[in-house]
């Protein structure tokens, strides 16, 4: 008798699930409690961003790559247009920079607690993630007292930006800061004291430099890792030249070295704050930008509160893109997940997915696999919609 | 203090029956806005509870496929009436248990541990991989804290010289308080009371971001609502044993709210403390700690018992 294969008890988590709050799809196959392996499927919510921004002129797009993420909404917008200004050759005034450093800065912070709270949660610790969320309302109301939106903040136009802090609104910021830094210290200490948390971080999904390095993760999942990696060091954009950033590693690689790094970046953008609002140069707001920009192709990279995003944007010289391409930090951790998962408890999924600080939205891109003896499946707009029409007849 | 009252009247009415199933909503109605000022929400209001039980009881039942139709329906009745029965032994509302008899006390726990049986057994009915899984672990957390909480509850027995509960009842109210001579005893009955009511941090079995609702994650409507009553009335239940055990007696009417409810505060703070164990930690926990530390606590008081006769 041939031994048969151990039919596989598969643990689905999504598309539609309580652990998530966006829709993906993850499998787990598990012996008794201990995963023995895991898929990770994306692509339920392809929104087709940037098929639409060859749609729209150079204009419209900000508002359209604003909304890609409704947590990192400033730095998509901030990258775009670093992009299109670096196409047009103009450099926004020094003000402009400033202040959109310093609105990505808030953003950060707004979403390490916002990630702060997901993960708490996901682990049972609600307590945390309710104060972190009740405390999170303070860098919101910050952000809206500066921008007047609690989300897009739309703050970035072609050549510069189109709000600016007045020395009342420093100093309400600065206040808050003082705020959130000190709660941030609480924060630090219950992560790294709270003795039934700790049991659900410490040693979990532990990742070395190298597997770091060969998954290629970015942004504080690396970092937890000890990759000193940081765009805004490593290739300073807007004014991180003027009001620079250190970087905060951490050689855990596990949940808590995450934990840790994003709550002591915070303190970093709290400082760096404080720096560019009491040393804010004085200048115009916004340069003139061309309706046209010339031909050409640019890269532009910033750092998002997840890590590196990068945009590709190619002008055809008229007045819309040709071709804007981004790649967003969460695409690039997924990997880890899948690597790092097996071995694990089943009940330390759903913390070891939020580690990484996954945005769903922001990273389904179609992607179109060619094999050898396989024709195109290029579908007409026509056959697609014949398709929908039989589906779901 | 005892009333004498119908039969009937005792079973549907008081203190079984109607006043059971509204102090059971009553106490989830404090638990859950204490948790909820704890971690600086507002809460539900007071008749949340109730509107939950009346919409889940107005909701369509849907019996899933691959499920035995006769036990899916049959177990959440199972689970309500063995929790309700519990409550019939125990001193409610600081009067004298209708029934009693010597030994009284292991029928008690039995049939609250029926209720989580019965849960088990619906997850294990299922072929839901959620429901699977979170019967595995409600089974695994009943085997891990059911022998310590037991301890937990003899100590006070041993020390009464009685297996009833009126009889312990009784003696607690005359004696010093035994959250002070037994203190230990005291720890491991609330919590083992917390993992028996799958009460944060013990809430691996029904860990929502990761499998849903565990064991009754096919049930709605009906039987779900029977579900969370039963579990509202052990909660009753459970606090009543612990208090009348531990906290000096229940001795009248007075005395059974504030020492339930003082327990309840203790309860919804421990809630809201800790991050959410795992199922392997939850077991390490029960024994290679409680259990121990139980065993312990009734060494010394048997010991503690049997000394003065020595000499």
């Amino acid at each position: 008798m041939e031994a048969k294969e151990p039919k596989k008890f598969i643990v689905p988590i999504g598309p539609q699930h309580p652990a998530l709050k966006e829709p993906g799809h993850f499998e787990f196959s598990v012996d008794g409690e201990i995963v023995t392996g895991a898929s990770i499927r994306l692509g339920y919510v392809h929104r087709g961003i940037e098929k639409g921004t060859e749609q729209r002129n150079w204009i419209q797009n900000i508002y359209l790559l604003e909304r890609v993420c409704g947590i990192c909404s400033h730095v998509h917008a901030m990258a775009y247009t670093l992009g299109v200004e670096k196409l047009a050759g103009v450099t926004a005034p020094p003000r402009a920079q400033a202040i959109r450093e310093l609105v990505a800065e808030l953003e950060r912070i707004h979403s390490h607690m916002l990630w702060l709270g997901v993960a708490a949660h996901e682990g049972g610790f609600d307590t945390l993630f309710m104060y972190s969320w009740r405390d999170r309302e303070v860098v919101m109301d910050l952000l809206e007292s500066l921008t007047g939106n609690r989300v897009h903040y739309s703050t970035n136009v072609l050549g510069g930006v189109k709000i600016d802090v007045t020395p009342e609104l420093a100093d309400t910021i600065r206040k808050g800061c003082d705020f959130l830094e000190e709660r941030l210290q609480h924060y630090l200490r219950v992560v790294t004291t709270d003795e039934t948390f700790l049991a659900r971080t410490r040693g979990v999904g532990p990742m070395t430099l190298e597997q770091a390095e060969l998954l290629g993760a970015v942004g504080p999942t690396a970092r937890a890792s000890g990759v000193t990696r940081d765009i805004r060091i490593d290739a300073p954009y807007a004014s991180y030249a003027e009001f620079p950033v250190t970087v905060v590693t951490d050689n855990g690689g596990d949940l808590t070295a995450r934990f840790v790094v994003r709550i002591k970046e915070l303190f970093e953008s709290c400082r760096v704050i404080r720096q560019i609002l009491d040393n804010m140069p004085e200048s115009e707001l916004v340069a003139k930008v061309p309706r046209r920009i010339p031909a050409g192709e640019t890269i532009s990279r910033v750092e998002a509160p997840r890590g590196e995003l990068f945009y590709y944007i190619k002008s055809g010289g008229g007045d819309r893109p040709e071709r804007v391409k981004s790649r967003t930090p969460s695409l690039c951790n997924w990997s880890t997940i899948s690597t790092v998962a097996v071995g694990h408890k089943l009940a330390d999924m759903p913390m070891l997915l939020a580690g990484i600080d996954p945005c769903f939205s922001c990273n389904d891109r179609m992607i179109q696999i060619r094999r050898k003896g396989h024709e195109d499946q290029l579908w007409t707009w026509e056959q697609l919609r014949r398709y929908g029409i039989e589906y779901y007849r | 203090m005892s009333l004498s009252l119908h039969p009937l009247i005792v079973l549907l009415f008081f203190p079984g029956g109607l006043f059971l199933l509204g102090s059971g909503m009553f106490y989830e109605w404090i638990d859950r806005k204490l948790v909820a000022r704890y971690q600086n929400r507002l809460g539900p209001r007071w008749f949340q509870p109730l509107a939950d039980v009346v919409k889940l009881l107005a909701k369509e039942e849907i019996i899933p496929q691959g499920v035995h139709p006769g036990l899916f329906i049959i177990l959440p009745v199972i689970a309500l009436a063995s929790a309700l029965t519990a409550a019939l032994y125990t001193p409610l509302l600081g009067l004298q248990p209708y029934y009693s008899f010597q030994g009284d006390l292991i029928v008690t726990l039995y049939l609250l541990s029926v209720m989580t049986l019965s849960l088990g057994l619906a997850g294990a009915n299922s072929i839901n991989r959620f429901s699977l899984v979170g019967a595995t672990r409600t089974i695994t957390q009943l085997f891990s804290y059911e022998a310590p909480f037991m301890l937990a509850l003899l100590g006070p027995a041993i020390a009464a010289g009685t297996w009833r509960i009126a009889g312990i009842n009784e003696f607690a109210g005359q004696s010093l308080w035994m959250i002070l001579t037994q203190p230990i005893g005291f720890i491991v009955a609330l919590i083992g009371l917390m993992g028996k009511l799958e009460l944060p941090p013990f809430d691996a079995p029904e860990a929502e971001t990761e499998i849903v609702a565990g064991a009754l994650t096919e049930y709605s409507g009906r039987g779900f609502a029977l579900f969370r009553i039963g579990k509202n009335v052990e909660l009753v239940v459970g606090l009543t044993l612990v208090s009348a055990f531990y906290l000096g007696g229940l001795m009248n009417p007075l005395e059974f709210v504030l020492k339930t409810l003082g327990l309840l505060l203790v309860m919804a703070g421990l809630q809201s403390l800790f991050a959410r164990l795992r199922i392997d930690q939850t077991v390490g926990l029960w024994w290679r700690m409680g259990t121990l530390v139980a065993l312990l606590q009734l060494l010394a008081i048997v010991i503690g018992r049997a000394l003065p006769g020595l000499f």
